[in-house]
């Protein structure tokens, strides 16, 4: 049999996908912040490569939610320094840094947050609506 | 044939009805919209203004399904209701480069927007069925 669901019940859905699908984000962005630093160990190899979160709608509850489909490499070039005494250091001296900017990472994050807390409120809205509704059977 | 007298009989309960149907329906589309916010190539979806003509016309409604004999007959499928209305493209007011025209703080507007609506029209539903509490009542008893 099937189940029926409410228009608040496919809100509340569609916006808990969304926050699943940030969460995913924010971690990918703790993987860039957290191997910004990170250098190829063998000499003249490449280092960490920046990860991007890519967002796909997807069809729930006879509306679109979302879901990361997929965690794609940023292709920019890497920096370079010349630091002969590290490992990972080529035969000039020079060593790759993974193409991470902190900065454009921090924007990110503060994106992931914004919409984090919008969806929440999608869900904080939706419950009220529901109660209200309730709210007809008392008295 | 003539099934029990429901609350959609009285054209002001329909009426509401289609209109909390309309506002949860609107509110299902805004949370698309938010959950959306960061997909590249989305454009934000709106319902069309609600009228009263919308819910007459386009209405799906709900009727109980006799599983055994013994029951009563149910009633047939009638006016008000959570009908189909068409989601609508926004206007285009700022797209980013990943071709995504989600503006956060329009929704939220929106949002709250439908949200008092409802309370509105929830409000109303509850003085009218005190209304009708009050007809159905023994004089003088209160």
């Amino acid at each position: 049999m099937a189940e029926i669901k409410s228009a608040g019940d496919a809100a509340m859905n569609i916006a808990a996908s969304a926050l699943r699908a940030q969460q995913a984000r924010m971690r990918v962005i703790a993987e860039n912040m957290a191997n910004s630093d990170s250098t190829s160990r063998t000499p003249g190899g490449d280092p960490y490569r920046r990860q991007v979160a890519v967002f796909e709608p997807v069809a729930m509850d006879g509306g679109q939610g979302v879901k990361m489909s997929r965690v794609t490499n940023d292709p920019s070039d890497f920096k370079t320094e010349y630091a002969p005494g590290q490992p990972g250091a080529n035969a000039q001296g020079y060593l790759k840094l993974p193409n991470v900017d902190p900065l454009i990472e921090a924007m990110d994050m503060r994106e992931a947050q914004r919409a984090y807390e919008a969806n929440l409120n999608v869900i904080e809205t939706a419950r009220s609506m529901d109660s209200r509704t309730l709210d007809i059977l008392k008295k | 044939m003539f099934g029990p007298m429901t609350l959609d009989d009285i054209p002001l309960f329909s009426m509401l009805r289609g209109r909390l149907g309309y506002l949860s329906e609107r509110q299902r589309v805004i949370a698309e919209n938010v959950a959306n916010a960061d997909t590249p190539g989305y454009a934000p979806h709106d319902l069309k203004p609600f009228t009263l003509a919308t819910p007459a016309s386009s209405i799906q409604a709900v009727a109980p399904a006799m599983t055994s004999p013994m029951h009563m007959v149910g009633v047939a499928p009638r006016r008000g209701g959570g009908g189909v209305y068409k989601p609508q493209n926004s206007a285009d007011s700022e797209t980013t480069l990943d071709g995504n025209s989600v503006v956060l703080e329009d929704e939220m507007m929106k949002l709250t927007q439908a949200r008092m609506d409802y309370d509105a029209a929830i409000s109303f539903y509850q003085k009218s069925l005190g209304l009708l509490r009050l007809a159905s009542k023994k004089p003088g008893s209160n």
